[in-house]
């Protein structure tokens, strides 16, 4: 019994090794969501093509959709944008677009260049609505119901594996509450 | 190179680099308060909330992008007349508890705030246990 108390730090050790080394794995830039399971937040602000148009939550009506976090000052967006384009093209979801904190000029520009996967684009300057959906990076991408609840959220890249894993299921709606 | 010339140096690198200090401390953007009242809680909530995207530092110590529009925003709520309660509320409804300092206590921080009380009983009952066996 002696020895086993003596052995209690080493066991106390390992095992907090174990726990910070399973974090490590950890994907810790996703912090809790709070909107998951809200309602989109309401909002006006304007498009991104025009400014003289103003999109509210409305606009947003094309459901299910995804509305996805972007800026040219991003260089994961970059990365992320073929898969964007790959939604829209093989209508798999709407895809709507918040650019944040961006030039409207320079997003147009890219849009033109590299196309356009957004239904809408809202133009965010001062990251209005960004606060709201609880937005603190870039790219952020946020999954809307048939019924208008964001059911999942993800901050970083989007991928096909991030689809199959995070947002696919949502699709049907069968994953009602 | 003389002696001179070295203490001359010495002198150009530390003024810069305390100068530099000074630059970098500078705050991006006033925040002009009539109010002092408002302006001591426009003060304390910068302390007190933290940086969603810097996850180290607080609002008032971050001039990331996400910092200045949540100080903005924080800035918005209080010259309103909201009471500091009122704006971490409204900052945890869209951020989570992580932008607090001192989350609630609650099944998800039920762990946070237990630990070091359950670390405490273990080691204080394995030193006792030590003593009397002993």
């Amino acid at each position: 019994m002696k020895n086993l108390l003596n052995l209690l730090p080493l066991i106390a050790f390992v095992i907090l090794i174990a726990v910070l080394y399973s974090f490590l794995t950890q994907d810790n830039d996703q912090l809790e969501s709070v909107l998951v399971d809200q309602s989109v937040p309401e909002f006006r602000l304007p498009s991104l093509e025009n400014p003289e148009i103003a999109i509210s939550k409305s606009n947003i009506n094309k459901l299910p959709a995804v509305i996805n976090v972007w800026a040219t000052w991003c260089i994961a967006c970059k990365v992320e944008h073929p898969f964007l384009m790959k939604l829209k093209e093989e209508s798999i979801v709407t895809v709507y677009g918040l650019n944040y904190k961006d030039n409207r000029t320079k997003a147009l520009d890219l849009l033109k260049k590299d196309g356009n996967p957004f239904e809408l684009s809202i133009f965010d300057e001062y990251g209005k609505l960004a606060i709201d959906l609880g937005v603190y990076g870039a790219p952020e991408t946020f999954f809307i119901d048939k019924k208008g609840i964001i059911r999942e959220r993800h901050v970083g890249v989007l991928t096909t594996k991030v689809w199959k894993e995070k947002f696919e299921r949502f699709l049907n709606g069968d994953n009602d509450v | 190179m003389g002696i001179m010339m070295f203490r001359k140096l010495l002198t150009i690198f530390f003024v810069t680099f305390i100068f530099g200090l000074t630059l970098a401390e500078e705050p991006n953007e006033v925040y002009p308060f009539e109010d002092s009242i408002h302006e001591e809680r426009f003060q304390s909530l910068l302390n007190e909330l933290r940086c969603p995207k810097c996850q180290g530092s607080n609002l008032a110590g971050s001039n990331a992008p996400i910092a200045i529009d949540l100080k903005r925003e924080v800035y918005r709520l209080v010259k309103l007349g909201k009471t500091e309660k009122e704006v971490k509320t409204y900052l945890v409804d869209r951020y989570g508890n992580f932008i607090v300092y001192d989350p609630p206590f609650e099944s998800d921080t039920y762990a946070l705030w237990l630990a070091p009380l359950i670390i405490f009983l273990i080691t204080f009952s394995v030193i006792l246990f030590r003593r009397f066996s002993n």
